[in-house]
């Protein structure tokens, strides 16, 4: 599974960097604008351990506000199921927010919690959380008839049966869309550092832009795709684990 | 749906509630177990507080296997008739086993086990028995007439054959267009104890389909 996914992903880099090289040298243009390969090697040899350490902090980050997007999103898809106002207030509530773009909020966020850690993780969150919430509440507020009448029939049913009921039998969804999510919370971080972070790869990359710098970015680009695809891979393993678990495979 | 329906279920036993698809019987057996509220007319029970209804759809939660969730849902006080149930269901081979690992049958004698084990006063069983081969369908139903003589049954089923032979009284249920449209037949009440009246069961037969 991983081997197939760094696989993928190097394929598509590398034909990528190829088209690049391609317009280069048939347009003959400057290693100012699109670096040579060698060029690019040095840079990857020179920046290669700062990058890493770089990614590696940003996808940390991405971690979190995913951790934490899934946290909010199971709590508001909870509420969001009931059949009474307040379910229905928060459905109609997530939809007409998730329409509004979080990065047009992101420099709010930055003025007020500044660019450290509590920013770049409150953006990554809020960016990979509302297709999270609108699938939970899609996910938990679709009854499942056929199991929940015998509890509801011998009054059994309670909000955690339910909510568990609906889970289960939509696990496969649920994993999907988490793993799904996870690439919008890398996104989500990267747009936050690119904004105004003080650290991680996209900061990194706001650096190089100021530097007209393409090999930094091809670089960073590198490290960017192995490493959200080890997590991704990852996220995948625990979901196939969890299915297991469960009996659901 | 309905218009002008009556119809009456006078003394506990196995009855049940017959007629062509779409006639309205899922629909009548929820209106009676309350599934369904809006109608209007009035439906009377009497001596009966707690009204279930099972169909053969449902299925069972699929993180518990079998025996984990008939344990979980059994009041103690049927614990012993559990293992009854289980035994002349032929479900002891199924109980490690999980619900969608299950044959269709098997599920569908499962459910209705389960539904057993609570603590009811009408069990409307709607097509419960889909599936099921005759020779453990009639054994099904032999042993659920002996162990629940006092209880309610209404068995919603399409089986002309079974329903005269095993129901004391059957409601054919009518089209809206034809009156009455409900028409109560008296059936063998058959227990396994009585030789069958091959002549009757036949009679009987031909008043359902007549009826219907």
């Amino acid at each position: 599974m991983l081997h197939r996914r760094v696989y993928q992903f190097l394929i598509i880099y590398f034909i990528g960097l190829g088209t690049l090289m391609l317009v280069k040298y048939s347009l003959n243009l400057s290693d100012y604008t699109i670096p040579g390969v060698s060029e690019i090697w040095t840079t990857c040899r020179r920046y290669f351990g700062l990058y890493l350490m770089a990614v590696l902090n940003t996808l940390c980050v991405a971690i979190l506000g995913h951790l934490l997007s899934i946290c909010m999103a199971t709590v508001v898809g909870i509420i969001g199921r009931l059949t009474i106002w307040i379910g229905s207030f928060i459905r109609v509530a997530a939809y007409n927010i998730q329409a509004y773009p979080i990065v047009a909020v992101a420099p709010i966020i930055f003025i007020l919690l500044g660019d450290g850690l509590s920013s770049r993780l409150l953006i990554a969150a809020m960016i990979c959380y509302f297709p999270l919430l609108l699938s939970f509440i899609g996910i938990l507020s679709e009854p499942v008839q056929e199991i929940e009448h015998f509890f509801e029939s011998t009054r059994r049913m309670n909000w955690r049966l339910q909510v568990k009921i609906r889970a289960f039998e939509n696990i496969h969804k649920l994993i999907t869309v988490i793993v799904g999510s996870a690439t919008l919370a890398m996104v989500g971080t990267i747009v936050a550092e690119f904004i105004a972070a003080s650290a991680g790869i996209g900061y990194s990359i706001r650096i190089a832009l100021y530097q007209s710098d393409l090999a930094k970015i091809l670089v960073a680009l590198f490290l960017i795709g192995v490493c959200t695809s080890v997590y991704l891979v990852f996220l995948e393993w625990l979901g196939w684990f969890i299915k297991r678990r469960l009996g659901s495979i | 749906m309905f218009r002008q329906l009556s119809c009456q279920v006078t003394e506990p036993g196995f009855h049940a509630l017959f007629g062509p698809s779409g006639v309205g019987k899922t629909t009548l057996a929820k209106m009676i177990a309350g599934d369904i509220t809006e109608f209007s007319g009035d439906i009377n029970l009497h001596r009966i507080r707690h009204v279930l209804y099972t169909y053969n759809l449902e299925r069972l939660p699929g993180w518990y296997c079998i025996r984990e969730h008939l344990e979980a849902i059994t009041p103690k006080s049927n614990r012993q008739r559990m293992t009854e149930l289980v035994d002349s269901f032929g479900l002891q081979s199924c109980l490690d086993s999980r619900f969608a690992q299950l044959s269709l049958g098997q599920q569908n004698r499962t459910n209705l086990a389960r539904y057993l084990l609570q603590d009811f006063d009408l069990l409307i069983m709607d097509e419960s028995l889909a599936n099921v081969d005759e020779i453990t369908k009639e054994k099904i139903i032999l042993k659920i007439k002996s162990l629940f003589p006092e209880r309610c049954f209404l068995y919603i089923s399409h089986n002309v054959v079974e329903v005269s032979k095993f129901c004391k009284q059957i409601v054919v249920l009518r089209n809206q267009y034809k009156a009455p449209q409900a028409v109560t037949l008296h059936g063998q009440d058959y227990n396994g104890r009585r030789t069958l009246k091959q002549t009757e069961l036949e009679q009987i037969m031909l008043e359902i389909v007549n009826a219907s």
